[in-house]
């Protein structure tokens, strides 16, 4: 029991990452209508963005500015060179879904000549483990799952609150319609995007300080268990997407803690193939803020 | 120079038939199959367990299911039947209900965990060391490593190229497959048409399935080894780059595409001279290949050869008469 | 041998005219129907009668649920409650395809060309019990299609030249003008020689030129004994072309008749009809 009740602590943390980051994702496809499977690999690179700067003497908590940063800036110039130009010419979800996994791929293979092949880890203070029962967690990981909670307040706040969250919300429902109303859609989707990229930047790094190493070939791994906390909180929902993490965070840990850590995605995968089947929309369908299309 | 060359034709043929297979589901039908190298490992899988020993023999080294050791062409059958019925479950699940953009995902994500499960599960395909000394066909009787056998099993592989191109060729060139290119054009008027939009895609999807499941069989059949490493989701994009490059739809454009982007790219530099640190030529060979699919995306969307629309003979000028031409499909 | 591709085949109904004598057998029977969107009830308990061998009209203002409505008919949504009869089957619960093998056809709002076929394939695809269709008949080869594959090129060629598309049928249909597009999809539903046609704003997006030319077609195919549904927001047509006429507005029918009736309603023309 208690090896449950200690993978169940380390899922909080994981579904602290995967919120970070499924959040970022989901909002993604809302505002442009498409799978961005570069995901992962902005992630990764994000996080050896992060390590270049840790590495280089800063502090942990600093660099992971540096590599949100790095998120926003590469996130708003893919969309703006790649996708939206490929949109704007009228190309199919089909066409959109293989350029983003060709980007992926290049991203990647951009990145190994530069970062290498061999896994690295951020020079931190873990600080002091707490325990509660059988739950123990570092100094680090309490962080990092305050910071998820502060950033979806944070989004919550945005969306519910502000200008550019309702014009995010307006623009994701119904772009045309959006822009028939004089919201400057194009700044919108821009501004997402840099939104967007931070949130991947920092959880790129948050995941890579809550593992003890990552690599390039780390991506794929984020990338399912992102797919499969969107789809399950129904893509395009960013509260959807904080309850997907939440149940796709704790699946995985706690079957690594009953079968073998090796299979960690595959519950994943079997959350999502279920998901699939029998509720393609999302379990939070009904009340989509960020309205999936189609 | 005689095993270069035999090699290269051996891979030729293999992506030859692999660009086939993804052209009817894809370039045709507009399925976008990111989990096509699945397909095929599943073939290389069978074909490889059902020619080896039972895995006690040579010191018992690997792991394995089966170890059936039966003679050629069984395992090659069996390997064309195992991505057929492999595609049944997959299809059913990914094909039925779900946008096409999620359809690709769900594709992706079975090939990242099919390959992690086989790379872990040790004992059922010999985990991530993979399956080697896998028996050549008809080995037992002939020298394998004789030139002779080489260029046989060359033109072996060029028998099944030309077999595949015959049958897309029917499929693509019939009402059938105008049906098919319909669908990928807008499904939901398909369906309103009167067509079974699950029948149509599954049946593709299994013919796809099958020929993915053979071209594995014959790959492994020649290299003798076959590792998860081999069979990583992105070399589906290869196959893609290539279907797209060639003109998607177009038979001949696959035949064409595969020629140049698999073989010209990959096999071809894999035995040119590295530069740079070591990685740096696989790298910048995978990143040509996303400049390549994008480019052309954006280019030319067609490709080199693009589709050819049905022709059909010229109506009779007098309604009602008799048709003197034949108006098929030509 | 081949019957004329606009030749509809004969329903159970009696013979029809229009509004004369006794009141024929409802083609089509809908009853309680209702669809929901995320706890919006967009058909909201429609109950209707059509009526075989007339043009019926489905008008009401923007998000009255009109089109939902067409397609919860058509079997492109499903149903959230109610009955649907179609010739006294009960058809609730059959897919869009099945309906279509049926003889119930719908077009779309927006084009739905295949624009990668040309005009004449685009045709074809419809060629219902086609030998050349399934994967069996691919494989046995062109002898073994050749000749439904003549029979339908023949059907899809007298259409196109009683549709004046003659000259096209070689072009991709992407490259045709909006109204050409629309005629594609009408013949394309001709060609599987349907009893209903629900045809979704067939004028959207059409040149005010050629919308007389498809009215004209629409009341030929009448003539011709075909049954239409249409859903329209050019009154001028609707007018023209239908009787009855069915009112909609927050998925509800508010009213039936014909367009002089309707107009005498006064709940009606300030729901609708005026402003």
């Amino acid at each position: 029991m208690s090896l449950y009740l200690a993978a169940f602590g380390f899922g909080l943390v994981s579904t602290s990452v995967l919120a970070i980051a499924a959040v970022g994702f989901t909002m993604q496809f809302g505002i442009s209508n498409m799978i961005n499977l570069a995901y992962g690999e902005v992630m990764i690179a994000a996080a050896y963005a992060s390590y270049g700067l840790n590495n280089a003497g800063i502090n942990i908590w600093v660099s992971l500015l540096g590599g949100a940063v790095f998120g926003s800036v590469s996130s708003y110039l893919i969309n703006r060179v790649l996708y939206a130009p490929f949109q704007k010419k009228g190309t199919a979800l089909i066409g959109m879904v293989i350029i983003s996994l060709a980007a992926s791929l290049m991203i990647a293979n951009v990145l190994l000549p530069i970062v290498g092949y061999y896994s690295v880890s951020y020079r931190q203070n873990v600080g002091p483990t707490f325990h509660a029962g059988s739950i123990a967690l570092t100094g680090v990981q309490l962080a990092i799952m305050g910071l998820a909670i502060v950033l979806m307040l944070v989004i919550h706040s945005l969306l519910k609150l502000t200008r550019l969250g309702k014009a995010m919300r307006a623009t994701s429902a119904n772009p045309t319609l959006a822009r028939n109303c004089g919201i400057p859609t194009r700044r919108v989707i821009d501004t997402a995007w840099l939104i967007t990229g931070a949130l991947c930047g920092v959880a790129g790094t948050v995941a890579g300080m809550n593992s003890d190493t990552f690599a390039v070939a780390s991506g794929a791994g984020f990338l399912i268990s992102i797919i499969a906390a969107a789809v399950l909180g129904g893509a395009g929902n960013p509260y959807g997407a904080m309850i997907g993490a939440l149940l796709i965070g704790e699946v995985t840990e706690i079957s690594a803690a009953a079968f073998s850590p090796e299979y960690k995605e595959v519950a994943a995968f079997a959350i999502l193939v279920l998901v699939m089947v029998l509720r393609p929309q999302g379990l939070l369908a009904k009340r989509g803020t960020l309205a999936a299309a189609g | 120079m005689t095993y270069y060359l035999t090699t290269l034709g051996v891979y030729a043929g293999v992506d030859i038939i692999a660009c086939l297979a993804l052209n009817l589901q894809f370039g045709v039908s507009g399925i976008v199959n990111f989990s096509f190298i699945v397909f095929q490992a599943a073939g290389a899988y069978t074909a490889a367990v059902l020619a080896l020993p039972p895995d006690s023999q040579n010191g018992g080294f690997q792991h394995y299911v089966f170890g059936a050791q039966l003679p050629f062409p069984i395992p090659w059958i069996a390997a064309a039947v195992v991505g057929g019925v492999l595609s049944v479950p997959v299809g059913l699940v990914v094909l039925r209900h779900l946008r096409v953009d999620y359809q690709a995902i769900a594709m992706l994500v079975l090939s990242v965990i099919a390959n992690l499960v086989i790379t872990n599960a040790r004992p059922f395909l010999n985990g991530a060391a993979g399956l080697s000394l896998v028996p050549q066909p008809l080995s037992d009787r002939f020298n394998a490593y004789s030139p002779t056998y080489l260029w046989a099993y060359v033109a072996v592989t060029f028998v099944c190229c030309a077999l595949v191109f015959f049958v897309s060729q029917r499929i693509v060139k019939s009402p059938y497959g105008r049906t098919l290119r319909a669908m990928r054009e807008h499904e939901l008027a398909v369906t309103a048409l009167g067509k079974n939009p699950v029948v149509l895609k599954m049946t593709i999807f299994v013919v796809g399935g099958v020929i993915a499941g053979l071209s594995g069989a014959i790959l492994v059949g020649f290299i003798t080894i076959w590792a998860p490493s081999t069979w990583l989701y992105p070399e589906t994009l290869i196959l893609f780059a290539a279907v797209i490059v060639g003109g998607r739809g177009n038979n001949w454009g696959a035949l064409f595409g595969a020629a140049l982007v698999p073989v010209g790219f990959e096999e071809a530099t894999r035995y040119l001279p590295q530069f740079g640190p070591p990685g740096l030529v696989p790298a910048l060979q995978w990143v040509a290949i996303g400049l390549l699919i994008i480019g052309f995306l954006w280019f030319r969307p067609k490709g080199v050869l693009p589709e050819k629309p049905g022709r059909f003979a010229a109506a009779t000028p007098v309604v009602g008469a008799r048709l003197t031409k034949e108006p098929g499909v030509s | 041998m081949s019957p004329s591709a606009l030749e509809p085949t004969a329903g159970s109904a009696p013979a029809t005219g229009t509004g004369l004598g006794v009141a024929p057998q409802p083609m089509m029977t809908v009853r309680n129907v209702e669809r929901h969107f995320e706890g919006m009830r967009a058909v909201d308990g429609v109950s209707i009668d059509i009526l075989p061998g007339r043009i019926t009209g489905l008008i009401g203002p923007n998000g009255a649920g009109k089109s939902t409505l067409l397609a919860v008919l058509a079997g492109t949504l499903p149903a959230s409650g109610g009955t649907v009869t179609f010739d006294g089957t009960d058809i609730t619960e059959w897919p869009a395809w099945r309906r279509a093998r049926h003889g119930m056809i719908r077009t779309f709002q927006l084009p739905s060309e295949f624009a990668e076929l040309t005009v004449l394939e685009n045709l074809l695809v419809a060629a219902p019990n086609h030998r050349g269709e399934s994967l069996r008949g691919a494989l046995l080869g062109r002898r073994y299609w050749i000749a439904d594959e003549r029979r339908e090129v023949a059907r899809a060629r007298e259409l196109l030249a009683r549709f004046s598309l003659s000259a096209k049928e070689s072009e991709y249909a992407g490259s045709l003008s909006g109204g050409q597009k629309r005629l594609i999809e009408i013949m394309r539903a001709l060609m599987l020689q349907p009893r209903l046609l629900l045809l979704d704003e067939p004028m959207s997006g059409v040149h005010p030129s050629i919308i007389g030319e498809i009215a004209r077609y629409l009341e030929g195919l009448r003539d011709g004994g075909l049954t239409i549904l249409i859903v329209e927001h050019e009154l001028h047509m609707i007018e023209r072309l239908c009787n009855p006429v069915i009112v909609m507005a927050q998925g509800k029918v508010i009213g039936q008749g014909s367009m002089i009736e309707l107009r005498r309603q006064r709940e009606i023309v300030d729901a609708y009809l005026v402003g």
